[in-house]
């Protein structure tokens, strides 16, 4: 069928969309705080660069020791970084330096300290990379190991599985360096139906050839090697499992995963900052609300732009409405997945989710793909009619999750599934790097939105809730639990809601309202420089990671100033989670994995990017 | 009507090709089988508020050999294309297609390296959804359009329909890489 002929016209290139401003590499460090002046103390000569940017504690140190520097972070009573949280790296082949072609970038997190570490390490070599791997220290940057080693094209020596993990194996590139274009279609604009340029339509792509599976490593033919996915109706999406079972009792689980990878961190690249917002709803879909705000608190930590409370109070009020809706979604397809009495609560849970869903319809026009945040604030105010429902909302929600709750909690079939499935311990939690409910069902008491606030919910009182059982039932009571809190926090939220704008007044960052437009000249070229050149954000580089449903959503971005974020790199919680379904899966049945992907609360959206 | 006056109460007349396409038109059966942000879209048709049931498509099986209709739910990246169109040669005829938004109808906003650009460039398509993601009502919209697409279908053209011809190969699918090579600098 796709054997046609290639279309051998050449497009005239269209004129560069490279924004106006001189790219200029992040600024190093200044400043020094408590934990760098003893990392320094400690490594010396090693250390190229360490103190504070943008608030955060940024040391640089050289490849060789990078592992010793971890293992002390990790072992020092002083410091105490217990968990990895994100790996991932730069290629700064299209900035104005001439040195260390890339950068890996480790975000270290101590939660017994509420400390946050950045470590950056140039490596030497700019055509063959290799850094130090860190999977002997921590063992969750197994997987994020292999994705930057994927998608840039970093070796990271000592890794114990060194394959591609998201593109197909036979792909030919590292698409994330600087000189892999976009790729892609390009769109003809023409009127005729006889222009050439139809001849290119349907003519496309399609790199990847059927592979013949191959055998996961660690794997033995001697017992019967399934395989599940990616189109099989309970793994939540299209992830694949190559499970090896000894009759019925799983001996091994390696995740295949790369079906839905869409190319978000290279298109954000290529986008405005202020267009890459609507890109986010479709990396978590199920909980896009989060995703806008993680997004838009990395850029405004960046530009250091005041956000005004009523923006502030919206965002908390729609982010906590999405966990809900999020966890709503979880709890159906999970009890769809496990027990018997599935549909029904799938309708239940369903109906009341949808009412969430009519209150985005009412802030922003959309259902599931929302789009209503804005880097300064929100789009656009809440109707009248919004609080109105948002009240009855929360009259009825409390009871509905009672009722969910008596349907499943004490029902013998729910708890004989659950409980004593998929343990995690405290140190495996930490070690592996799990966030959200995962780390609160394993004991460790942690929530970003408390011990890390963002977006003011300094100022809301809830609970985090958190068990020690470490299996399925534990992490379904903290995530029901979870969604009352949300309701304590629309409460307060909606109480306390301040008037006064919805968005910064900072012209160079939001536009001016419509009805300044006519009176002002100012007002339109600060409208027309934002649509068509966007905002520039001064060169650094951030993290920030923000409470989401599924664990700790982080983007990581490094800007150039220029109006396009240099590199975007985006920590999904979903991808880290789903790394612990090997050690989760291991000894239980073959119907327990199911349980266990249901429990781990994975979104294919965002473990593929 | 002479027939009719003569038969017993009850029983009625018509063509067999009407009632087959009758039939098939009021449970078409779609393949339980999501991509990305459409799927969810896909599952809320399915539950009460929408309820897919009215039109006789609650079934979503997920073998596909049970299947008719295949739901394209979203963005169909390069690892993901073999798999649909194997999953599409495993559905047996007749056998339908709706891409459901606009990533599966034209690739949408990722126009790169990863995403195929419409679902279309693997397999035929008997109706496109826009939105990203389209409502519900959007999606039931295409239901009844494609209950009008299956009525109008005869016989003959089944007949002459080479069921055969289809490659069932998805090795053959052209890869990229050759594609360039045959493009000049």
């Amino acid at each position: 069928m796709l054997n046609v002929a290639p279309r051998v016209r050449q497009y005239e290139t269209l004129p560069s969309l490279q924004p106006p401003g001189i790219p200029a590499a992040a600024p190093l460090p200044v400043g020094e705080s408590e934990d760098t002046r003893r990392i320094i103390e400690r490594f010396g000569d090693a250390v190229l660069a360490a103190g504070m940017h943008h608030g955060q504690q940024i040391v640089y140190i050289k490849p060789d020791q990078l592992v010793p520097l971890a293992e002390f972070v990790k072992t020092d009573p002083h410091l105490r970084y217990e968990t990895l949280i994100d790996v991932s790296a730069v290629d700064r082949s299209e900035l104005p330096v001439s040195d260390h072609r890339f950068h890996t970038i480790y975000q270290l997190r101590s939660y017994s300290r509420k400390q946050h570490l950045m470590i950056v390490c140039p490596l030497e070599d700019a055509d063959e990379p290799t850094a130090p791997s860190l999977t002997g220290v921590y063992s969750g940057a197994n997987w994020p190991e292999r994705e930057v080693w994927d998608l840039m094209g970093v070796r990271f020596a000592g890794h114990p599985d060194h394959r591609r993990i998201l593109m197909p194996e036979n792909w030919p590139n590292h698409p994330l360096q600087k000189q892999v274009p976009v790729g892609g279609e390009e769109v003809p604009f023409t009127l005729t139906w006889e222009d050439p340029e139809f001849e290119s339509l349907g003519k496309q792509i399609l790199e990847a050839k059927s592979v013949p599976p191959r055998l996961p490593p660690g794997m033995n033919l001697e017992n019967m090697v399934i395989n599940l996915g990616p189109h099989h109706p309970s793994t939540h999406g299209v992830l694949r499992l190559v499970v090896e079972l000894d009759g019925e009792t799983v001996v091994n689980v390696d995740a295949d995963l790369g079906y839905l990878h869409s190319g978000f961190e290279k298109t954000g690249e290529n986008k405005r900052y202020k267009d890459f917002v609507y890109y986010t709803d479709r990396m978590d879909y199920l909980s896009a609300m989060s995703n806008n705000l993680g997004y838009c608190l990395a850029v405004e930590k960046l530009l250091g732009v005041e956000i005004p409370p009523r923006a502030q109070a919206l965002r908390v009020i729609m982010a906590e409405l999405q966990r809900i809706a999020s966890h709503l979604f979880w709890l159906s397809t999970h009890v769809l997945d496990v027990s018997g009495t599935g549909m029904s609560l799938l309708m239940y849970a369903t109906r009341e989710r949808e009412r969430i869903l009519d209150l985005f319809e009412m802030a922003c026009g959309a259902r599931l793909t929302v789009g209503y945040m804005r880097v300064g604030g929100v789009s656009r105010d809440i109707p009248p009619a919004f609080l109105p429902h948002l009240e009855e909302f929360l009259k009825i929600m409390p009871e509905q999750i009672d009722d969910y709750e008596r349907m499943l909690t004490h029902g013998p079939l729910w708890s004989e599934r659950l409980i004593g499935i998929g343990k995690i311990t405290r140190e495996e939690a930490l070690d592996m790097g799990l966030t959200g409910p995962m780390l609160r069902g394993s004991g460790v008491d942690w929530d970003l939105r408390r011990d890390a606030p963002y977006s003011g919910y300094e100022n809301y009182d809830f609970k985090v809730p958190v068990l020690n059982e470490g299996d399925c039932y534990a992490r379904y009571l903290v995530r029901m639990e979870e969604m009352r809190q949300s309701l304590r926090i629309i409460r307060q939220a909606v109480d306390n809601l301040p008037d006064g704008p919805y968005r910064a007044e900072d012209r160079k960052i939001t536009p001016p309202p419509r009805a300044e437009l006519d009176i002002s000249m100012e007002a339109l070229i600060h409208h027309f420089k934002l649509m068509t050149e966007g905002f520039h954000v001064p060169p650094g580089m951030v993290y920030h990671g923000i409470e989401s449903s599924k664990g700790e959503l982080g983007f990581f971005i490094y800007s150039d100033g220029t109006a396009r974020p240099y590199r975007l790199h985006v920590r999904g919680p979903s991808f880290n989670n789903l790394y612990a379904i090997s050690k989760m899966s291991k000894g239980h049945m073959l119907s327990d994995v199911i349980t266990n992907i249901g429990s781990i609360d994975i979104v294919l959206g965002e473990v593929d990017r | 009507m002479g027939l009719e006056e003569k038969l017993p109460e009850g029983i009625i007349t018509t063509q067999l090709e009407a009632l087959v396409n009758w039939s098939r038109e009021n449970s078409t059966w779609p393949l339980l089988f999501g991509l990305a942000c459409c799927a969810i879209e896909m599952i809320a048709t399915g539950t009460a508020r929408h309820d897919i049931s009215r039109y006789g498509s609650e079934l979503f099986r997920a073998s596909p050999r049970q299947a008719d209709l295949m739901i394209v739910s979203g963005r169909v990246s390069n690892k993901m294309a073999p798999v649909i169109k194997r999953l599409y040669d495993q559905m047996s005829e007749p056998k339908w297609v709706i891409a459901m938004g606009i990533c599966a109808s034209a690739g949408g906003p990722f126009n790169n390296y990863a995403i195929i650009q419409g679902v279309d460039k693997i397999i035929p398509v008997d109706v496109y959804v826009p939105g990203c993601p389209p409502r519900p009502e959007s999606l039931l919209y295409a239901l009844d359009k494609l209950r009008a697409k299956q009525a109008k279908d005869t016989f003959r053209t089944y007949a002459n329909r080479n069921m055969h011809a289809s490659p069932n190969q998805a090795q053959e699918i052209e890869s990229l890489e050759a594609l360039r090579r045959l493009q000049p600098a």
